[in-house]
Order: C-alpha cells, then structure tokens, then sequence
C-alpha cells in the first residue's frame, strides 16, 4: 500500500491515519482519520468534544499528534510547528483570528512574508501595494469594509475574520483549513468566503471546512467526514446524504440507558421569569421556571449560555428584557443583589470564577455563607458542623478542612464550589458547564446532588457542553443558537438526535 | 496552622542579628536596648499593619502613600495639639479623620476610577506632599502635648513603652478581625481570586475600599504618635516607612499578589529592618551601605520564600 513516486500525482493531498492526542488523562482525539483529495471541499463536522478541533491543530502545526501519521501526496511529514504546516501549503483561519490588533490591515496580510529591500530591511512601500493588490483580489466578493492602512484592532470582529481569511488565502495554500471560520461572519459574507473557496478548488487546491452549519456543508462540501468522541466514524459523499443521516452518525447508536424517569414537577408557579432578555451574546431569550424543576440550555458551545446565566445573576447587564425573580421584579444590578433574591451560581471554570486557589477548603466553603451573614464575626465552631451538614450528601473527600483547596481533585473542588451554596438556602441554581474536565464518578456525585436539592424545591438552570449530560439531567433543554433560543426540547422530543438537530439549524 | 513555617524565617533572622549584634556590640542584646528597638519598630509596625491590609486585598494592591499619611497625620495632630494636653483627643481624631480622608481618595481612585494602586497611591503622595510643603513653608511646626510624649517613648510598664503596648494592641485587634470577622474572610477572599468572590456575592470594591481606608488611617495615627516620639513634625517625617513598610510585609511571608498572610509576619518584618538598621550603626556602615543591605536583605528573603512550596 506504499504509494511509489508515480502514484503521488493521483494521491490524495493530505491523509491523516490514526491520529491520536491526549492531555493527561483526557484523551482529546483517539483515531483521527481523514482523507482530503485535490481539488475538494471536505467538511469537517462533529459535536463539542469529538476531537475535530483536535485533528485541524493537528494539521495546522500547532498541536503534535502523540500517535498516528500524516501524508501529504503519499509522502509522510511531519508538522513540528505552525511554520512547518505553512511550509507544507496549509493554511488555516481559526475562529479566533491569530492577527496582530495594533497593526495594520495590510501589515497584517503582509507578515512574516514583507517584501525586503537590497539590505533585507522590510520595504513598507513595496510590502503596502503587495497588500493593496491581496485584497483588491481577495476581498471583493467578501463585503469588506475596511482599508489597508485601518488599524485591525480597531475593526468590528466579523472584519476581522476576514482579514485573516484574505491573508490566509492570498498565500496560495495547497490545503486551506476554515477552522469554525464562518461562525462570526454573516450570510453574504459566508457566501464570499465560499466563492473564494471554490475559486481555490477550480484551481485544483482543497479546502477542509469546519462548520456547525448543516447548510453550509449541503451547499459547497464534496465530502464530510463525522467525528464522534474523538474518532473519524464515516466519510460521506455530501451528495449522497441528507441533514439526519449525518446527525445519526454524529449521535451514533442510540444511547443504551433508557431515559430516567422524571422526579415530580413542582409546583406551577414560575419562581424564575424572563422575559424577552436581550444583551449582546443573546436575544429574545424567554423561559419561566418553576420549583423543582431543573432547565438544561443546550446548544454548540459559545452561543451566548454562559452569558445568559452570568447576566440573570447580575454580573453582566442585559440590555433589554425583564426578569423576575420570586414576584420581585427588575434584573439583579450585582451578583450580590441576585445572592440576596435567591440565585446561586457555579461555574465550570472553577480556576476563575469558582475557587480561591490559595485558601482552605473551610473557607472557600464558608464564604457563601459569611457574605450573605450579618452577623460582623465569623464563630468557626457554629459554622464548621452546619457547613459539614449541608455538603454530607457530596462525598467530598478531603484531609483537613484546613488543607489549601488545591490540594482536592478537580470534582471535589467543584463540590465545594457548589457546596458552598446549600447553607445560603439558594431558590434558583444557576450552573455554567459545571462538570467540565470532571472525572465521571465525581460527575455522579453530582448529580446527586443535584437532584437533593431538586427535591427540596431548588430550581436549576444548567448549560452543559455534554449532550447526554443534559439529556439525563433536564426536565426540559432551551437549545440555543446563535443567542436565540432555535428550539425547547421536552417528553419524547427530548432526545439526542433533536438536540444535535436543532443546535445545527443554520441561525 | 499552615502560617508557622512562614514566621519562621523572620523568627530566625531576629534571632541572627540579635546574636551578630551582641558579638559586635556588647550589649545590643540586653532586654533594655531590645526595648528600645521594639519602640523605634512600633512606628513602622502601624503601618506594616494599614500595608498588609491593602496588599491582603489584592488587585496589584499597595500604598506608596503611606508615608505621606504618616506626615500629614503628625502635622495635623502637632498643629491641633500645640503642646496642650487638654488637645490630645481632638488631635487623635483629627488625625485619624485625615488618614480616613487619604485612605477614601486613594480606594475611590483604585476602586471606582480604575486607577492602578501604584499610580493611585503615588500620585497622592505628590499631592500630600504639596499640601505639607504649603502648610509647613518646609520648616518644623506643631508641638506634641507633654502628656502624649509621657505614654509613648518612656517605659510605662516592665520596662516597654506605651507605643509598643499600643502596636501590640492594634495588631492582636488586626488579627482577630482577619481571623474571626466577616470582613477578614472577604478581604483574604477577594486578593485570593477577585472573580470568585464577586460570584458569591461579595462586593470587591467596597472590601478594598475599605482597606485603603484602614491604611492610610493606621499610618495617619502612627504619625500621631510619632509626634509623640520626636516631639515635633518636619514635612519629610514619613518617608522613611513607604520602602520598609512594604519589605517588612514581604519578609513576614504575606504574598505582594494578594489573598494570603498575615499580621504576625508583618510585625517580626518591621523588627527585622529595626533591627537590621540598629545592628549596621556601630559598624558605621555608610548610608549607600545600608541601602545595599536592606536591598540584599529582601531579595534573600524572596529567595527563601520562593523554594517553598506553591501552596500555603
């Protein structure tokens, strides 16, 4: 199966067999295999965490594989860094572009390839035309709206996004990989972008585009390849499937567990309303909430579920919209002030938003409690057996609650995070991706607890980058796309194929 | 208790420059002259206590202007005193209102108007430092009441002044409220991961607000004091606590970042540099000498600090 020289003329641009990335104990992408023929359109599509984002790093240099090989035209190469993929021709414009905010546009096409005069000092004015020249051609189908000599920190994101794609594109990739590139850039933009796409591909270079968009795969992809937990499941021609073909094979076999059955719903008046709540991230978003039942948010990763939870908790303002808390209405100015109505928060980003990395367990236990406390002195011994008392359902394991937090694993540090809030008496639980990087058993535990405090009357709001997490936990998910809420899935709807449906729906 | 390796180092370092001492000097040992450092340290010590308070409170958190407060507090209370006994209350409490006023001004500034703390801070000194300067003409003015002067310097009990007294009582009183009060759990909470702690409901800018009010206060009346001491205020009496305030923070083990130490650290810091600072006299080391000395002095310190283990 060695390809010989006079074959690598028909061999495909770029194979990646076997691939494999873990980090630590975390295994990222198990078995990437990918195949891309000259001149194609290959997409690229799976749910969050199925290794996808893994393989293009990959192939752009900037992640080694620790396992697996790569051949482009039937010859094997290995990629150490960035500059060896851009050596190799392939290009990539990742979502979040890698430009230079203080420098120019047409700096910014131009690095690292200036022209240089005799004394190979930069030549700004030859490098300028080059520029001028890249986008002229480049950008004319795109609907830019920027100059040359614009400063790039100064352009709206979506400008951005296509600054990169010009520079990108301008050098002239055998292989270009649009990493989640179209995600900021609206219709017409989408629509250039494509056309420069398939100018590429008449010119008999590839393209591998990775897309959460169903529709953006069904109008310009050849082929798809479908990842799921960190394999390569399937390659299909596009024209040979349909939108529910491909959702099947991201969701595999149907999931073995039956769905658990549903604890009693609480009663019917709403504790948590909002109404039309708007701000940058999210539009539109309206959902009641009633005692006891927990609200899952779905949807890819990034489309405004964070932001919407961290604004109902008052940390973020929202621009338009209501929200009313237990018949209290007005949207919290602080978190302190929504603390004081009831909500609780905890977030997945535990290093940032959740633990105090330097102090003990007691108290990042306790500080939930003493700032909602009146009382102006802290009695350690009135306050360690009820704090005790209100976690004995977490399994935390621990030494000495005396010990620095850091010295717990990732999950029990999560369960103090949480924790932390069933002495406050919390009516409304806000949870932001709260088992991210969590092993599975800690993720048990906290279900559990979860589902204590569902009996008690707690009410539970929770985005989750994990779909089957959700699909186990919610009574009902609000999935959300692009900042709107695009479905609300409940009873038999509820289901994983629905989820990654309506996630995918074009916003 | 996960601070007790953390004291000590500066225990330790006591104990070494006691013993250098007493070989150089014979005599700089004995309880008689340790009291007297101790005196000479109080000063310093109030206001390590107002400096671990703001550097406790995080955010890239420091008061370079508590030099200036210390000035400013012991020109106000000389000028309301002017010797008379019957003034010393009045001239406390207009001392402390001043720290207070300082201590506002600054926390609004890093607080509200975002300024960094360093910049914040310096600037209110240039600005103190104006108001002293156009208040004073340069020259000494204010007297310390004769009183004042009795409960400071002179030994009042056993053989200790009144001053140490004093700063043993506002930082055992510092340490209760970091331990034992609400308000100690936030202020280590909110240096410790500002984030976190506006998540659970605390509000950081009124937390470190209130720490650069309890600074620049805490300076303001150990100028008070200091009047009692030196017996009356030149412009400049303050500047030599804004360099050794914030060493004697590092060496007593209280992280610059914020979110962990303590006050116990703090002072054995500010009898570090006392007596590092009496031990160097007999050898007639030169000023640059002593400079040297104290910058050789942190940097081991940080040395020592730095192969301990990240956590506390």
């Amino acid at each position: 199966m060695a390809p010989s020289p006079s074959t690598a003329a028909d061999a495909p641009v770029l194979e990646a067999r076997g691939l494999a990335k873990s980090y630590g104990q975390v295994v990222a992408l198990e078995c990437g295999d990918l195949t891309v023929a000259g001149g194609e359109i290959h997409a690229l599509l799976g749910s969050n965490g199925s290794g996808k984002s893994t393989l293009c790093k990959i192939l752009a240099g900037a992640v080694k594989a620790d396992a697996g090989e790569l051949l482009q035209r039937g010859r094997r190469i290995t990629l150490q860094s960035p500059s060896d993929a851009r050596d190799a021709g392939i290009g990539t414009v990742y979502q979040e572009t890698s430009l230079i905010p203080a420098l120019t546009v047409a700096q910014n096409i131009q690095l690292g390839i200036e022209a240089r005069s005799r004394l190979r000092l930069v030549d700004s004015g030859r490098s300028r035309r080059e520029a001028v020249r890249r986008i002229e051609d480049f950008g004319s189908t795109l609907g830019i709206r920027f100059g040359p000599d614009d400063i790039v920190g100064d352009l709206a994101i979506d400008q951005q996004q296509l600054v990169e794609i010009i520079r990108v594109v301008s050098r002239r990739p055998s292989l270009v990989i649009f990493d989640e590139a179209t995600a900021s850039l609206d219709r017409v933009q989408v629509d250039g972008a494509f056309a420069l796409l398939r100018r590429l591909r008449e010119e008999g270079k590839s393209a591998i585009l990775v897309t959460h968009r169903m529709d953006e795969i069904f109008s310009i992809a050849d082929r798809v390849t479908v990842m799921r937990n960190g394999r390569s499941v399937g390659t299909r021609e596009v024209r040979d499937v349909d939108p529910a073909a491909l959702i099947d094979l991201m969701t595999g076999a149907p999931a073995d567990a039956p769905p658990v059955s549903r604890r009693a719903q609480g009663s019917e008046q709403p504790i948590l309303t909002v109404r039309d709540l708007s701000s940058d991230a999210f539009r539109d978003v309206s959902f009641a909430l009633r005692r006891g039942e927990v609200l899952g948010l779905g949807g890819l990763q990034g489309q405004g579920q964070s932001e919407l939870l961290r604004t109902i908790f008052g940390a973020l303002k929202p621009k338009s919209g209501e929200i009313e808390m237990a018949g209290i209405p007005g949207a919290p100015a602080t978190p302190a002030a929504a603390v004081r109505r009831g909500l609780a928060f905890a977030s997945g980003d535990r290093k940032r938003y959740g633990t105090f990395a330097i102090r003990s367990i007691f108290e990042n236990l306790a500080i939930a409690r003493l700032a909602q406390s009146r009382s102006p002195l802290v009695s350690r011994a009135r306050l360690e057996p009820r704090l005790m008392q209100s976690i004995s359902g977490a399994k935390l394991k621990f030494g000495r609650l005396d010990d620095s937090i850091s010295t717990l694993s990732g999950g029990n540090q999560q369960k103090v995070v949480i924790g932390r809030w069933l002495d406050t008496d919390p009516k409304v639980l806000l949870l932001d991706d709260p088992t991210k990087g969590i092993d599975i058993r800690a993720k048990r535990d906290l279900y559990e607890m979860f589902s204590v405090l569902q009996e008690k009357g707690l009410a539970i709001v929770i985005y989750s980058s994990d779909a089957t997490e959700l699909l186990e936990i919610a009574d009902r998910i609000l999935v959300i796309n692009g900042g709107h809420v695009v479905d609300e899935l409940k009873d038999d709807r509820k289901t994983e194929f629905e989820l990654n449906a309506a996630a995918l729906k074009g916003a | 208790m996960a601070g007790f390796s953390r004291l000590a180092i500066p225990l330790i370092a006591i104990v070494a420059i006691l013993v250098v001492g007493e070989a150089l000097s014979p005599g700089f040992a004995a309880p008689r002259q340790v009291f007297n450092q101790l005196t000479v340290a109080s000063f310093l010590g109030l206001v390590v206590i107002g400096q671990t308070l703001v550097i406790l409170a995080g955010g890239e958190g420091i008061d370079l202007s508590v030099g200036a407060a210390v000035s400013l507090g012991a020109l106000v209370a000389g000028n309301v005193m002017n010797g008379s006994d019957a003034m010393i209350l009045p001239a406390l409490a207009a001392s402390a209102l001043t720290g207070a006023a300082i201590g506002l001004v600054n926390g609004i500034g890093v607080t509200r108007l975002r300024i960094p703390a360093l910049v914040m801070t310096l600037g209110s000194t240039g600005v103190i430092t104006g108001i002293l300067i156009l208040m004073t003409n340069g020259k000494t003015s204010g007297r310390s009441a004769e009183l004042l002067s009795q409960m400071v310097a002179p030994p009042l009990l056993f053989g200790i002044s009144g001053i140490v007294y004093l700063w043993i009582l506002v930082g055992a009183l510092a340490t209760f409220v970091l331990h034992k009060s609400r308000f100690g759990y936030s202020l280590v909470a909110v240096g410790a991961n500002e984030q976190a702690a506006a998540m659970v409901g605390l509000s950081v800018p009124w937390i470190r607000l209130a720490a650069y009010v309890g600074c620049s206060s805490v300076s303001a009346l150990a100028g008070f004091f200091l009047i009692g001491y030196t017996g009356s205020v030149f412009v400049s009496i303050g500047n030599q606590f804004v360099l050794t305030s914030i060493i004697a923070v590092v060496i007593g083990g209280t992280a610059l970042s914020g979110g962990s130490g303590g006050f116990v650290g703090g002072a054995l810091g500010a009898v570090v540099l006392t007596l590092l600072q009496s031990v160097l006299i007999p050898l007639n080391v030169a000023e640059f000498g002593r400079q040297m000395i104290f910058g050789l002095t942190l940097i081991a310190f940080m040395v020592l600090y730095g192969r301990e283990p990240k956590s506390t």
